[in-house]
């Protein structure tokens, strides 16, 4: 028996049979079950606990349809339109996944039907139930009213004035009920007779592509999910040829025998269809994951699916038939680092317009946008342009300082200086990581701002002063004073930044 | 006769094979020779003081990278092996802006001669990102004309991936150069980890650049082991001469720790930014362009002040041992004009 806290009182949530037998009822306080029987055995809700155990219900009912939708804390949807020829039937169907379901231990209840709303109402009371299309209002009629998915406020009052079950609310007038206990009511009873059109939002994005083997053997070697990886994707590469796409992100599902699924993705820099490509980047995540993935008693359903796909550039082979593509190569190679270490091995600087030195260059994860060569420009009439190439007459768009460091501290180090010459000039020494440097040479300042259009410090912040320092054995560092002397009462402070070659 | 000519082409042949599977150029140090063995061109020997590197293998002209420096090229026979692992060791590692900037200016004279220019992958685990710094790309644009978009960067977390990444990237002959920048000198980086980046950069003809800060030497695969160090920068040109205080180009002390062909030898090297070249720093250049502040003499007194800063002794080049701070601070005795008499105590 499961207890919950309601409202300052423990409550039973959910019994089992036996607990059913002593006729106790669910929302009955435990005070008054155990006044009852007192032998009873009460375990503490974990509704966190719950969701987890439904959501993997739920990723273990995506061998059965790509549309899985969440139902409350106890229920799933699966719509199994188009789905359920391949299990050999909508009985086969009901038959095999209660009978899965029941191996692995749970009591479940299921009903089929053309509307979200009968099969609801039929998994819910009628029990294992499949109905036509067309017979909706014949299973409703008998049912009460909770079978209609209302609130139980507005259920309450329906039983206040006499409405007891769903063919009372049916055969009443509709207006003075829409009038008296809300639209819901209306709506609810509309869309489980298939009157209006209700959409199961499915907990995960279809993906437009996949392909998947169920296997009579299941198989726990990583070698063999490999080789069925690649199987898997030369069929996928049909299917990517003929919508002429290739794949970016790619996902794959391995069903365990018990019921746990494992999603494995990888993302590519660019289109990729290429099976052995594919191959080679699952290799790399697989191994990456050796420790996470549990085989267990193997895994019977292996599905390999596209989440997205762009367009794939043919690229025309040279007349050796050879396509010499270097980017490609250091592609998959970022591919499969990635794959291997996650998204931010492989980084690649992009410069910032932005006059703080450590804003001025972001390292993003490497990820290339498909790359077309640019067209041929247009001869240009200007007469000037064809003397002089434009190359010459343009000033490149941007000019880097000269003096930059070669390495920058991710955050700039506190730095001791005892004093300095002048008040406003570089250090005599300093000491950095507990070792003290002489100052032999120094250059600067360099006085950088803040960017008082971002920060918090607003135009009040402190000011950098930049000095390259050249200390008595000849290394070159980038120290910067951040305030002035005599400005606040907060003496200012000595960071360094970076280090020059 | 015939005999011995066989036997010599078979020894030859044996030499060829060695050399193949040990991926090395057969070379050999050898007393100048009074005549240059039969079939070699005669210019194959380089020569340097006192010993003849001679070349017997098949080396094609641009296996190797001349740094542009003569003396070190010529030590190092002609430049650093391209396809092939290559060791640049800091002592500590606050010299690694130094070994970066040594290993990256030798990235940038690769650049220089390929056509289309591939991107440079630099390789550190986040340890020594985090002890020495990220590669700054602006300050790299500046100094080495590298463009952002030639530089990738892999941070790996451990040791073990790194090495994977780079044994990856070693291979890859889309990449100009590999640079693996590790700290200390861990078990893992062994003899065998090294031969394999090593014969992955054989077959790519690609360099990989072991970068070790604050490392010590271990046997490695590395045909060629660089020890740099920073060393102090000249003063800045200007039309008036040296710029007194000012810091100049980025200079490196380069020691050679380890070669097949060269002797032990120490080089400084300066980068030049603007020509992306090294230049060789002569022992009387660094003297003529650290200038002593120059002060005006004084005119109302007979003895004209004596110049402050001192006049240094040097020492020979190649030790760095600094002038003494208290004989920086006092003339030294033989500045003193002669015409006046030793001073007198009190």
């Amino acid at each position: 028996m499961i207890s919950h806290r309601d409202r300052n009182a423990q409550r039973i949530s959910a019994l089992d049979e036996r607990a059913e037998a002593l006729h106790l009822k669910r929302g009955m306080g435990i005070a008054d079950a155990r006044a009852m029987h007192p032998s009873i055995d009460v375990v503490e809700a974990d509704p966190e606990a719950d969701r987890r155990l439904l959501e993997g219900l739920a990723d273990w009912c995506d061998r059965y349809t790509p549309l899985v939708a969440l139902d409350g804390i106890d229920g799933l949807f699966l719509d199994v339109t188009g789905c359920t020829h391949l299990f050999g039937g909508e009985r086969a169907m009901l038959d095999d996944i209660l009978s899965r379901f029941f191996h692995q231990g749970f009591d479940v209840r299921a009903g089929l039907a053309a509307t979200p709303g009968a099969a609801w109402a039929a998994a819910r009371f009628a029990g294992d139930h499949i109905v036509q299309s067309g017979e909706e209002e014949a299973l409703l009629v008998p049912l009460p009213l909770a079978a209609l998915r209302i609130e139980p406020e507005i259920r309450a009052s329906l039983e206040s004035v006499g409405l007891r079950t769903a063919g009372a609310v049916m055969t009443a007038p509709r207006a003075p009920l829409a009038r008296r206990f809300g639209a819901s009511l209306l709506l609810r009873l509309d869309q489980a007779l298939g009157r209006l059109d209700e959409a199961v939002s499915p907990r995960l994005p279809v993906a437009p592509l996949s392909v998947e083997r169920h296997l009579a053997e299941p198989i726990m070697l990583t070698d063999d999910i490999e080789r069925l990886v690649s199987l898997l994707a030369t069929t996928l590469k049909a299917d990517l040829e003929r919508r002429g796409e290739g794949a970016r992100r790619l996902a794959l599902l391995l069903f365990r025998v018990d019921g746990a699924v494992s999603r494995i993705a990888v993302g590519t820099s660019r289109p990729l269809r290429e099976p052995l490509l594919i191959q080679k980047l699952f290799h790399e995540r697989l191994a990456a994951l050796e420790q996470d993935i549990d085989a267990g008693y193997g895994f019977d359903l292996v599905r390999l699916s596209v989440l997205s796909a762009a367009a794939f550039d043919m690229q025309q082979a040279d007349l050796t038939g050879e396509t010499d593509d270097c980017d490609a190569d250091i592609a998959l190679f970022a591919d499969r680092i990635r794959a291997r270490l996650g998204d931010g091995a492989v980084l690649r600087p992009v410069t910032v317009e932005s006059h703080l030195p450590e804003r001025a260059v972001a390292t993003v994860p490497f990820s290339e946008a498909p790359q077309r060569t640019s067209p041929p420009r247009k001869p240009d009439r200007n007469p000037l342009m064809t003397i002089y190439p434009p190359a010459t007459i343009h000033p490149p768009a941007t000019i880097y300082p000269l003096e930059r460091p070669i390495r920058l501290f991710r955050s700039p180090e506190p730095i001791e200086v005892p004093a300095t010459e002048m008040p406003e000039g570089p250090p005599m020494n300093f000491r950095w990581r507990r070792a003290l440097y002489r100052v032999a040479r120094a250059e600067g300042p360099e006085r950088i701002a803040p960017e008082w259009w971002r920060g918090q410090g607003g135009e009040d912040a402190p000011t950098r002063d930049y000095f390259r320092i050249e200390d008595s054995d000849g290394r070159r560092y980038w120290l910067y004073r951040q305030g002035l002397y005599g400005a606040s009462q907060v003496p200012p402070r000595w960071f360094m930044h970076g280090v020059f070659a | 006769m015939a005999m011995t000519a066989v036997a010599r082409e078979t020894v030859f042949a044996l030499r060829r094979q060695i050399a193949k599977i040990e991926g090395t150029l057969p070379e050999r140090l050898q007393a100048p020779a009074r005549a240059t063995p039969a079939g070699l061109p005669p210019d194959a020997g380089v020569t340097s003081r006192t010993l003849t590197i001679v070349r017997r293998g098949m080396a094609p002209p641009d296996a190797f990278l001349r740094t542009g420096a003569a003396p070190l090229d010529a030590a190092l026979s002609g430049g650093l092996p391209k396809a092939a692992l290559t060791e640049i060791h800091g002592a500590e590692t606050r010299d690694a802006g130094a070994v970066a900037g040594f290993a990256l200016s030798l990235a940038s004279l690769i650049l220089r001669e390929q056509q289309p220019r591939l991107p440079i992958l630099w390789i550190g685990t986040s340890e020594i990102f985090r002890e020495a710094g990220f590669p700054y790309a602006r300050g790299l644009h500046g100094l080495f004309g590298i463009e952002p978009g030639e530089l990738l960067f892999s941070e790996a977390p451990r040791l073990v991936d790194a090495l994977w990444v780079a044994e990856e990237a070693a291979r890859m002959p889309a990449l100009a150069a590999v640079i693996l920048e590790i700290r200390g000198s861990p078990q893992r980086l062994d003899l065998t980890a090294t031969r394999r980046l090593h014969a992955r950069a054989q077959n790519a003809g690609r360099p990989v650049f072991l970068l070790r800060q604050a490392g010590e030497a271990e046997p490695t695969t590395a045909p060629v082991r660089l020890i740099v160090s920073a060393a102090p920068s000249a003063s800045r040109e200007t039309i008036a001469g040296p710029l007194a205080g000012s810091i100049g180009r980025a200079a490196f002390t380069v020691s050679i720790g380890k070669s097949r062909t060269a002797l032990p030898g120490q080089f400084t090297l300066e980068w030049n930014p603007d020509e992306h070249v090294f230049e060789e720093r002569r022992a009387g250049e660094e003297r003529a362009k650290n200038p002593v502040p120059v002060v005006p003499a004084s005119r109302r007194r007979k003895d004209p002040a004596p110049a402050s800063g001192a006049v240094r002794a040097f020492a020979p080049v190649g030790s760095p041992a600094a002038i003494s701070s208290t004989a920086r601070d006092q003339p030294s005795r033989p500045q003193r004009p002669a015409h006046i008499g030793p001073r007198r105590a009190g």
